[in-house]
């Protein structure tokens, strides 16, 4: 019933691992983008893009890999992709948070107003944030029997949402968010793009980490509760 | 399971009873192990082992807003059964419900409710029938009519507690215990139907 | 596939039956409908006599919230009279389960907009409506559709939850933002101007919402009722 320790080892080398190389990885970025990266015409407040694009990015990254995951769910039933699910929309929910405190930041520097509706990227975020946290709404009022299959569903119905956000907001309002990545390419000079990349990888690699803690620390507390269980049993 | 055959579920309150009856009409999927219906193991092809069971549980499964008549053609489409207003008469009067054929059903008393519910699990002609504790809800009409269902010799899994019943009616009994199979006992050819009543008392005491 | 359109035919018909003899969801919408619209009139129409310019948002608010109540009946008869073991243990297409309710929810949401669009030109409007009255009611059947599929998919989770009337809201409305976007632009297009750009834009992205959550509906349907 109960695994040998030597594999619990295992398993949270992986994680140990990935927190490393994100912490390394987190360095190096900020470093760079701080004190290497060539200063921007509109002073160092620019350099806020090192952080809030990638934090952006990742956010996307990390709800699609929430739906990929639902969908496996519905396949396999396994408890494993309904871990990844939850842990996945998360840490979705909490990179869209930070990319909106950065984004707001941003705004007041440069249009001197913390939120701005005529932003179709800011306010689609809010939108996302909206569907993630209702994410957790339906998944603490299911019963515990529904409750890993609706989660599913629910990853999937609102990764789907979110270019329809982005779609609808954008197709309402003329945007006047300053477009760095368009179709002439990268508006930037080399270095600056080289750790903006970086800034991507970097959080990328902080996202895995956290989801390998995220994942570890449910197996543990589920095997935790299986052994006591086990004890109470065996004790009476 | 043999065409034809009768096989009781019994045991104690919690024993899993119904929750195996449920996971034979493919409501519930099974967590561990296989279950095999009509040849398909469950959840493939469920579609087809769905058009071939008649289900009745503790509640009659029909719409209480709506008539009987109203009931049983959407079920008839939801079968894909061919229908007509005669064949649906017909069926409303064996279980003789006929004379209240266009009134809404919560006029209805219990009994009538669940004998309706017998109707709906007929329908489609079912070639095996799972029964929860089906005589709980009924009257007498309806106990007759599921007696002389039962006694078509349709194959049937029935769960209930009436170890006397089953010992009587039943080929076969499924003694169940903490979610497990624990005997069977083979009814059919035994002569002494209180021999194997004390036996399930051995078996779950 | 014909014996799916008879399941939906007949679930869309067994609606209707149940709907007629109690008549507790078009009546209710219907009434919240123009509730709302008066409630709207003390926000903002005490200031201004002429709401034109914001019949967008007159509208399409109360049928949003509207379309809330709707939604949150969905098997609530199934539930309540304890049916919805019936239907699955019949060889019921779980798709023509969805597609059912979804057009059952458009419908009831057509009537109430038979009642929501022409109040919205007596109440509020001062100046030309009625001509633009076709080209509202076209953009409202589009964001109807989008409605019944997503409202379907979503409601279908929702009402087997623990404080459903407060999970149903919560998970609907946010996921209908992007359908309250385009209908009040649509409106906003055709009502006090004649910009038939952005409202084929609108109507162009309320066709496609209603596709991809379709398609979204038709790869997760199954896991949405049965266990």
């Amino acid at each position: 019933m109960t695994d040998p320790p030597v594999e619990s080892v295992r398993v949270g080398r992986g994680a140990a691992l990935w927190s490393v190389a994100a912490a390394v990885c987190m360095a190096i970025s900020v470093a760079g983008s701080y004190w290497i990266a060539p200063e921007d015409v509109e002073g160092p407040i620019q350099r806020l893009v090192f952080l809030h694009v990638p934090i952006a990015v990742v956010s996307l990254i990390a709800f699609g890999v929430a739906c990929v995951a639902g969908l496996m769910y519905l396949r396999t039933r396994s408890q494993r992709w309904d871990d990844i699910v939850v842990v996945s929309c998360g840490l979705g929910l909490l990179f869209t948070v930070l990319a909106m405190i950065t984004g707001s930041i941003w705004a007041k520097a440069f249009w001197g107003t913390w939120w701005s509706w005529q932003d179709a990227r800011l306010v689609t975020y809010l939108i996302i944030g909206l569907i993630y946290a209702a994410f957790f709404v339906l998944r603490s009022s299911s019963d515990s029997g529904a409750q890993a299959r609706f989660s599913a569903v629910f990853a999937v119905v609102a990764f789907a949402s979110i270019p329809l956000s982005f779609w609808a907001v954008r197709t309402a309002e003329s945007a006047i968010h300053p477009v760095a990545l368009d179709r002439n390419g990268l508006q930037m000079d080399g270095p600056t793009a080289l750790w903006f990349v970086i800034g991507h990888v970097a959080m990328t690699v902080v996202f895995i980490a956290l989801l390998k803690v995220e994942l570890l620390q449910r197996q543990m507390e589920r095997r935790l509760s299986s052994i006591r269980l086990a004890l109470e049993e065996s004790a009476q | 399971m043999a065409d034809g055959e009768l096989v009781a579920l019994v045991g104690p309150n919690g024993a899993g009873k119904t929750t195996l009856l449920r996971m034979l009409a493919t409501l519930h999927r099974p967590q561990t192990g296989r279950l095999t219906v009509f040849g398909h193991e469950l959840p493939s092809r469920v579609d087809q082992v769905r058009a071939k069971i008649g289900y009745l549980g503790h509640d009659p499964l029909v719409y209480l807003d709506l008539t009987p008549w109203q009931n049983l053609r959407l079920f008839a489409d939801l079968y894909g059964v061919d229908w007509n207003r005669s064949a649906i008469e017909d069926l409303l009067d064996r279980v003789g419900l006929l004379p209240r054929a266009y009134d809404v059903v919560r006029t209805f008393s219990r009994g009538m409710v669940q004998r309706l519910g017998v109707a709906r699990m007929l329908l489609h002609d079912p070639q095996l029938l799972l029964l929860d504790e089906p005589y709980a809800g009924l009257d007498a009409p309806g106990a007759t009519l599921l007696d002389a269902v039962i006694a078509e010799g349709r194959t049937a899994v029935i769960v209930t507690h009436d170890v006397n019943w089953a010992a009587h009616h039943a080929t076969r009994m499924m003694v169940l215990r903490g979610g497990r199979v624990v005997d069977t006992l083979v009814v059919a050819d035994a002569t002494d139907p209180d021999a194997i009543v004390s036996r399930y008392r051995e078996l779950v005491a | 596939m014909s014996r799916s359109l008879r399941q939906i035919r007949a679930l869309v018909r067994k609606d209707l039956w149940l709907e007629m003899r109690t008549r507790d969801t078009v009546v209710a919408m219907g009434l919240f409908v123009v509730i709302a619209m008066v409630i709207l009139q003390f926000g903002f129409g005490t200031r201004e006599t002429d709401l034109t310019r914001f019949a967008g948002g007159l509208l399409w608010v109360p049928i949003t919230f509207a379309a809330v109540l709707g939604v949150g009946r969905s098997y609530v008869a199934e539930r309540e009279q304890r049916v919805l073991d019936g239907l699955l243990v019949a060889p019921t297409s779980r798709f023509a389960m969805l597609i059912a309710r979804a057009i059952s929810i458009t419908g009831y949401l057509l009537v109430v907009e038979l009642v929501a669009i022409p109040l919205l030109g007596v109440f509020f409007v001062r100046g030309p409506y009625w001509g633009s009255v076709g080209w509202i009611a076209l953009a409202a059947l589009l964001a109807d559709v989008a409605i019944g599929v997503l409202g379907t998919l979503v409601a279908s989770m929702a009402v087997f939850t623990r404080a459903r009337e407060l999970v149903m809201p919560v998970i609907f409305l946010p996921l209908l933002l992007p359908v309250v976007v385009a209908a009040a632009g649509a409106t906003h297009a055709v009502v006090g101007g004649h910009d038939m750009t952005s409202y084929t834009r609108y109507c162009v992205f309320l066709v496609g919402f209603s596709v991809l959550f379709a398609l979204v509906a038709f790869a997760t349907y199954e896991a949405v009722f049965d266990d």
